[in-house]
């Protein structure tokens, strides 16, 4: 007897991966040799490498998450719908260090490898997992023309009021990080984005093997070893960032905590101001590329420096049970330029150039993930709030923090 | 157009973009406000000053007056130093907000470029790299200016050739082959090479001091990146060589491996005997380094 379990209700190898957030799967029996009934008990559950993610199952779509779960698969063929997700605090460390398996009594008799794929804190991350995220990072430069160049450009001066100074300034960042995080999987696809907490000290990203070393004069040094080292952006060679900070300690100069910020208000309106401080002021705890927006996306920290303003979303979304559009105070109803509002599309995913939108919409369409729809190739800004499916499974964006639960 | 007209069209501007500012941004919360009074106050010791400027950013973007009251902080020379940092990076932070923020654009960078001439190097230094990030032709003038004649100059010449490589062009580039031939200092040297990395013809400078073993490691490291950007499959060549020349220096043959593993092509390198060979001998070599990129591409290429 042979069973066929399918991640994310595909088969495709490449959508073996899971967040916090249910996936839903399957399972059907593919070979029923041996076994004369019409249907068979099977027992799944997940078996880790050490120190690797966890999953667990349950098999509705509502209901407890267990460690293992009972289905009865018909021996026709027909799949039985399960859900698996990852392990709250236990995410993976590299690339299919869980196995799902399906047993018939004792005997395994399908089983799949999976990846709870999860974005952490860069200070913390292993040296598989720094390594393979700088390599990424690298190859998606390559040259300065590779596809990087797409994401410099579109976090231009000309394009910053698509993206700033209003409302629509933490969906449209999410969905940009999400988009370039795609590509690094695409690269590789055991690589997630992982965060700059910038309220504490990470001096394991300052360091030559990861996002370099500054000299006095912010140029940015890396070691031999280190493919950054090749890192090229408008035809310029390496990074300039001049840390005003001790790199081993934090930032400090009234920047917001985590808890600051989240307390700045139950409703967006004033959890939103968090564009001036904490983000507005983490970018200017540097001299160099960063500290400015027409050249701040020339720098990979910028991505992991977004990625925690992302989180801190994501956290005060979770607190304040604020993932609904409908709900007034999940998001800011006042007017706003285009591309800030709920039902606006954003540029440049949805192409549109010319008058009230940039003259140029580089990068074409948002990256597709194997793994989930949502939001398609023109998202628009309501699809960036319910990012774990938390209304609606189908919304869910494919992507979870380390310290936020589903 | 008369200093009165300018004066006109400013002000009217100012008007309407401060109704807009009203239906984009809520007015600023009071302890912004407070924060800002901290800010901009001479009474207050520096040390409440500073420590309100993070706190008085948000009224800034909500307020035209708190804006100008933030300005004036940052042209003053009385002010403390430490205080008129501290108003800069606020107003920086500001700048991030950019719809709110644009209105105060004009004056913002008219502020910029006359704290250029500060006599403080600290804020000197940090004014022109915000010029600069923005393509400022003033500054980069002033830049130039600064490398021709070292008297002029408004920074040292290895951070004017830094900060010029954010809008490099042809003037940047006559003097950066200048100071290759003859830098006043090795850092200047080095960033003279990394703002010759835009301009496509360097591509023999950089070749050669590459293979020249005579060269500082570090000066040959950023040859060998900005090849890898200006011509990729010279570079390919170039670390092959050096991977199997045994006589080359660890940091050398380390950065060759990491190019070759990153960017070389599969079909290329897996069928090199000879260059995997040397490598499959490298990954027990001494060198901590070259064994970590030598094992590195072994694996990629299933060794």
């Amino acid at each position: 007897m042979v069973v066929e379990i399918q991640i994310n209700n595909s088969a495709d190898a490449r959508s073996r991966y899971l967040t916090w957030a249910p996936s839903a799967c399957r399972v059907r029996v593919t070979d029923p040799t041996g076994v004369p009934a019409p249907v068979v008990n099977l027992r799944l559950s997940g078996t880790s490498t050490a120190g690797g993610g966890q999953v667990q199952f349950r098999q509705g779509s509502t209901g407890t998450f267990a460690n293992s779960i009972l289905l009865n698969v018909p021996t026709n063929g027909t799949s039985v719908s399960f859900f698996a997700t990852g392990r709250f605090g236990f995410p993976s460390r590299s690339d299919r260090d869980v196995t799902i398996e399906a047993r018939r009594g004792n005997t395994v008799v399908g089983s799949v490898q999976v990846m709870v794929r999860i974005r952490k804190n860069a200070n913390t991350l292993t040296t598989g997992e720094r390594d393979r995220l700088v390599a990424a990072f690298a190859q998606l430069n390559n040259q300065g023309t590779g596809r990087f160049a797409d994401f410099r450009d579109m976090h231009t001066a000309v394009a910053s009021a698509q993206a700033h100074g209003a409302k629509g300034f933490l969906p449209w960042h999410r969905v940009y990080i999400l988009d370039l995080e795609r590509e690094l999987q695409n690269i590789d696809p055991s690589v997630s984005l992982p965060y700059w907490r910038f309220d504490q000290a990470a001096p394991n990203i300052f360091t030559r093997d990861f996002l370099g070393v500054s000299d006095n004069l912010g140029t940015v040094l890396f070691s031999p070893t280190n493919p950054l080292q090749f890192w090229v952006t408008d035809g310029v060679q390496g990074i300039n960032r001049r840390p005003f900070f001790n790199t081993a300690a934090a930032p400090g100069g009234g920047l917001l905590t985590e808890a600051q910020t989240i307390a700045l208000g139950t409703a967006y309106p004033a959890f939103r101001t968090m564009e001036g401080n904490p983000h507005g002021s983490a970018h200017v705890s540097f001299g160099g590329s960063i500290s400015s927006i027409p050249t701040a996306a020339r720098d990979p920290l910028f991505f992991l420096l977004h990625c925690n303003v992302d989180r801190l979303w994501a956290k005060w979304q979770k607190q304040n049970g604020r993932f609904n559009p409908a709900v007034a105070a999940s998001f800011d109803s006042a007017a706003a330029p285009i591309g800030h509002n709920l039902p606006d599309s954003m540029w440049p995913w949805n192409g549109i150039t010319g008058g009230t939108r940039p003259p140029t919409a580089p990068g074409g369409a948002l990256a597709v993930s194997p793994c989930v729809s949502a939001p398609g190739t023109q998202p628009r800004v309501q699809q960036a709030l319910d990012y774990q499916g938390t209304l609606n499974a189908a919304a869910q964006l494919g992507f979870d923090y380390d310290d936020v639960r589903f | 157009m008369s200093k009165k007209r300018r004066q006109v069209k400013k002000s009217t501007a100012r008007r309407r973009t401060t109704s807009r500012k009203r239906a984009i941004s809520r007015t600023a919360a009071p302890s912004a406000r407070g924060a800002l009074a901290v800010a901009t106050s001479a009474r207050q010791t520096v040390r409440a000053r500073v420590a309100a400027m993070a706190d008085a950013t948000l009224a800034v973007v909500d307020d035209d007056q708190a804006l100008q009251s933030m300005l004036a902080v940052l042209r003053d020379r009385k002010e403390p130093i430490k205080v008129r940092l501290a108003a800069l990076a606020s107003l920086q932070a500001a700048s991030f907000s950019v719809v709110a923020f644009e209105s105060c654009r004009t004056d913002y960078t008219a502020t910029l470029r006359a704290v250029m001439d500060d006599p403080n190097a600290e804020l000197r230094q940090r004014v022109l790299g915000l010029l600069m990030r923005d393509k400022d032709g003033a500054a980069q003038k002033r830049l130039i200016a600064g490398l021709e004649s070292p008297a002029k100059a408004l920074v040292p010449p290895e951070k004017a050739l830094q900060l010029l490589g954010y809008d490099p062009h042809a003037d940047a580039y006559r003097l950066a082959r200048k100071i290759v031939k003859d830098p006043p200092n090795e850092t200047a040297k080095r960033e003279a090479l990394r703002l010759l990395g835009a301009d496509s013809s360097a591509r023999p400078v950089f070749e050669k001091i590459l293979r020249d073993k005579k060269e500082a490691p570090e000066y040959r490291r950023i040859s060998a990146s900005a090849l890898h950007a200006i011509a990729p499959d010279v570079l390919q060549k170039h670390a092959r060589e050096i991977v199997l020349d045994s006589s080359e220096s660890e940091d050398l043959q380390a950065a060759s491996l990491t190019a070759i593993a990153q960017f070389g092509d599969a079909d290329t390198i897996s069928g090199d005997a000879e260059l995997m060979k040397r490598v499959g001998r490298m990954r027990s070599g001494a060198s901590t380094k070259v064994k970590q990129t030598a094992k590195r591409l072994l694996t990629k290429y299933g060794q």
